[in-house]
């Protein structure tokens, strides 16, 4: 994971009207990158509208559609933080982990993601960390066992 | 406890949205279903993150469990759920 996660990518005071707003910051966030190109911002505002990505734990997931993966130059992430929280269709959120996906290669990513969300400790520090170190470093599967 | 072995026909895997369609089904139902991946620990159907950490992806099979009144019917239902190509019923226009 933390291959895909470029600190550009990653920003812990963002600010968002409300959900769409949210979700656009993701996908520019993801095009400042290089990893997507411009139809991908709507393609994510899209998917959304036809489902949530919230996942729980104060986090949301949104990504493109089907149709919007030939807008993914690579794969990668952004992790956009909004201290002030955003309105997702009556779930507060947080933090959004926006996700670019070519292939089947977000299965695994996502899986990793829940794994770490799970984790209550983990979960927390991840909302409420201010240190794009920290956020990389929350989000590697492992980091832990690796340094202690 | 009734079970159901059902490969997931999501041309994805259980991600995202086909994930989310399947959690809402699972709390939908009266009794609580679980599901794992092989001999793996068994996981709230319900709980968004849980599912998602299966990392289920297409073609897996899954075992659905569940325990309790109208186990049967709700296994029935989230086992046909896994084995239609829900990523094929996004609306064409999204």
């Amino acid at each position: 994971m933390p291959d895909l996660l470029d600190r550009a990518a990653v920003r812990l005071d963002a600010v968002a009207a409300d959900r769409d707003d949210a979700i656009r910051q993701c996908g520019r966030t993801l095009l400042d990158v290089g990893a997507v190109d411009t139809t991908y911002v709507e393609a994510m505002v899209e998917r959304e509208r036809s489902i949530s990505t919230y996942v729980g734990e104060g986090v949301a997931i949104p990504h493109g559609t089907l149709a919007g993966k030939d807008a993914v130059r690579h794969d990668a992430l952004c992790v956009l933080r909004f201290p002030g929280g955003v309105d997702w269709d009556g779930n507060h959120v947080v933090l959004c982990v926006g996700i670019a996906a070519k292939g089947d290669g977000h299965v695994r990513l996502l899986s990793e993601l829940a794994q770490i969300l799970l984790d209550p400790d983990k979960a927390r520090a991840l909302r409420e960390s201010t240190d794009v170190d920290e956020v990389i470093r929350l989000l590697q599967p492992d980091a832990e066992e690796v340094t202690q | 406890m009734p079970t159901r072995t059902v490969a997931v026909a999501a041309r994805t895997g259980l991600h995202a949205r086909p994930a989310a369609l399947f959690v809402k089904a699972a709390a939908d139902q009266e009794t609580p279903v679980r599901i794992r991946v092989g001999d793996g620990p068994a996981v709230p159907a319900a709980s968004m993150l849980a599912v998602l950490s299966l990392g289920v992806g297409h073609g897996t099979e899954v075992t659905l469990e569940a325990d309790g009144p109208g186990a049967d019917a709700a296994l029935d239902a989230l086992a046909a759920l896994l084995a239609r190509d829900l990523d094929a019923e996004e609306p064409a226009d999204a």
